[in-house]
């Protein structure tokens, strides 16, 4: 019976990693650098999300829009304020990843000077008692997190598939330069998936904050999740990322089975680790040169 | 005045973790991220011996020094393997492995409640009471750190770090074993981070694994970055700077919840304008590729 559970907490925490993880991927199919300001749209996704609710008390469902409107707005806002000078002057993968550090270090202070470093909840109400299902229990709250997190995993892949946008998309990741020659412009593209990608991790932040508490500096451990998923899928495949995702919400939620909660994150890591040395190119990648790692 | 002193012991500790950076960063061109965990096994093992088995901090120190080099060999085992970006979220993975030790091996660290009365240094029966006398003693540690490092640098050994730097494949195919070089440059530069770390715990007594956090590392690579990567001196004036300039906060009457994120705004926003306006720092010799 505790499997169970477990094997449900593990496909929950799966599925906000997927968010997070087809955020990023998004983004690093365009750019081809990890972005870890990723983290902190997330935690600014929930913080938007309480300010809405709680201290402006608009509507839950209003404000989860507008909470996902703002986040890609910020998405947007750091790719012109950081990224772009950055890109004008071809820097490396290196000093893009650094400089998205700093942003994530930046806002989160921010955050943590506006709002204070205690936990916050936007629950209000009773907590109420979760549904049985096959020995486990799962709170409406997570049928929810399940529900819209694979609704917005269609439209994405449906956006991505098939619309025109989205295949303008997927030529600039392939190629540049030959997507400019056929006259898509890349700025307008990357600006699309810094958009489409930043949304993602909002509403990751906005569903998690519906379900537990938020703190400034919960958006550190989910970026570092994001990317592991994202990598171990295989960098760069939107599949692989929901793969990655899943199959690392598992992995730490059955290893605690065994060993106490606080190794989740050594855990994630670990995995990474022998990923990077044994399969870098991840589940479902392209098996590339070593060299090019 | 015993103020100004102790900011001159933490400047003077950072300096030795700066410096060891800067040889795997600057020198030879490897992005690590994950610095604080190899000072983090240095302070719990001399700790833990001081505090456990009743061993002298001398003894710590070497132990501990060891020991983070014993580290530097298991994280730059992977860790050299890879390039880039991968190396740098390989060496950060080891940092949160590391601290996640720290931080939930009780029986052995006690955890988040931390080691207290860690005992300080004596020698002959004279005990290192006074901040004088610790100011004296890290001293002589950053200038033997300062010598060691710079006899490296500008040794054989050093110029094929950076020639690692410059081109590997290029020095690879004079037949050097880059593997083998870059893992010895983990080794160094966590031996170094592991004295600084028996310091600091000798000095301010308690230890706990908040002091080894990733923003640990990110605070020391901004040190190398900013003062100048691939200098010693940019090392130097870097943690200085960076030691020195958010005291200046407390001077502004800031209560430290407000003190703490400024201080951490100012490094973010630090690292944004650096990679954007000066990757290489104010005297670096290179910027990441």
């Amino acid at each position: 019976m505790l499997f169970n559970q477990l094997l449900l907490n593990g496909i929950i925490a799966g599925s906000i990693y997927a968010l997070i993880a087809i955020g990023f991927t998004v983004i690093y199919r365009t750019v081809k650098f990890f972005n870890l300001a990723h983290g902190i749209v997330y935690t600014a996704g929930a913080y938007f999300a309480y300010t809405l609710t709680i201290s402006l008390h608009l509507n839950i469902i209003l404000s989860f829009f507008l909470s996902i409107f703002f986040a890609a707005l910020l998405g947007i806002a750091i790719d012109r304020c950081v990224y772009y000078p950055l890109r004008r002057k071809s820097a490396s993968n290196m000093i893009f990843l650094l400089a998205s550090f700093g942003v994530f270090i930046f806002l989160q202070n921010l955050i943590q000077l506006i709002y204070g470093a205690q936990i916050l909840t936007i629950r209000t109400g009773p907590v109420k008692e979760g549904h049985h299902f096959l020995g486990a229990v799962i709170t409406d709250i997570q049928i929810l997190i399940l529900v819209v997190s694979s609704l917005l995993l269609v439209i994405l892949w449906m956006f991505i598939k098939k619309s025109k946008l989205g295949k303008a998309m997927r030529a600039v990741s392939d190629d540049p330069i030959a997507a400019s020659v056929v006259g898509i412009n890349p700025e307008r593209i990357i600006m699309t998936s810094f958009a489409i990608g930043s949304a993602l991790a909002g509403a990751a932040g906005i569903l998690i904050s519906y379900e537990t508490n938020i703190e400034p500096t919960m958006g550190f451990s989910a970026i570092l999740k994001g990317i592991i998923a994202s990598i171990i899928g295989g960098i760069g495949s939107i599949p692989g990322a929901v793969l990655g995702a899943f199959f690392l919400g598992l992995a730490e939620n059955l290893g605690i089975w065994k060993i106490s909660a606080g190794w989740k994150d050594a855990i994630a890591f670990a995995i990474l680790i022998i990923f990077l040395l044994i399969r870098p190119w991840g589940f479902l990648g392209v098996r590339t040169e070593k060299k090019s790692l | 005045m015993e103020y100004i002193l102790h900011i001159l012991v933490i400047a003077g500790i950072y300096i030795i973790l700066t410096l060891s950076l800067n040889l795997i960063v600057g020198y030879t061109g490897l992005p690590a991220l994950g610095h604080a965990a190899f000072s983090c096994i240095g302070a719990y093992a001399s700790s833990l011996l001081a505090l456990n088995a009743g061993l002298s901090p001398w003894i710590g120190l070497l132990t501990g020094a060891c020991a983070a080099a014993l580290a530097g060999i298991a994280i730059g085992y992977p860790a050299v393997r890879l390039k880039g970006d991968y190396l740098a979220l390989a060496t950060f993975g080891l940092g949160v492995i590391v601290y996640s030790i720290a931080k939930n091996w009780v029986s052995l660290t006690r955890g988040p409640m931390g080691l207290p009365g860690i005992p300080g240094f004596s020698v002959f029966g004279f005990q290192f009471s006074g901040i004088w006398s610790y100011l004296l003693l890290v001293l002589v540690f950053v200038a033997i750190t300062i010598f060691i490092i710079s006899r490296i640098v500008n040794s054989p050994f050093g110029r094929v770090l950076l020639s690692i730097r410059e081109d590997e494949i290029a020095s690879e195919s004079l037949g050097k074993d880059t593997t083998k070089y870059k893992l010895l440059v983990f080794i160094i530069g966590a031996f170094f981070a592991g004295i600084a770390g028996s310091l600091y715990s000798h000095y301010i007594t308690f230890i706990d694994p908040s002091s080894f956090t990733l923003m640990e590392s990110i605070t020391i690579l901004l040190m190398v970055i900013f003062g100048g990567m691939g200098r010693i001196s940019g090392s130097i004036v870097g943690a200085i700077i960076l030691v020195v300039f958010p005291e200046l906060l407390r001077f502004l009457g800031m209560p430290s919840s407000i003190a703490a994120p400024m201080r951490q705004m100012i490094y973010g926003l630090l690292l944004v304008f650096l990679m954007i306006k000066r990757p290489q720092g104010i005297m670096g010799l290179y910027r990441f590729k």
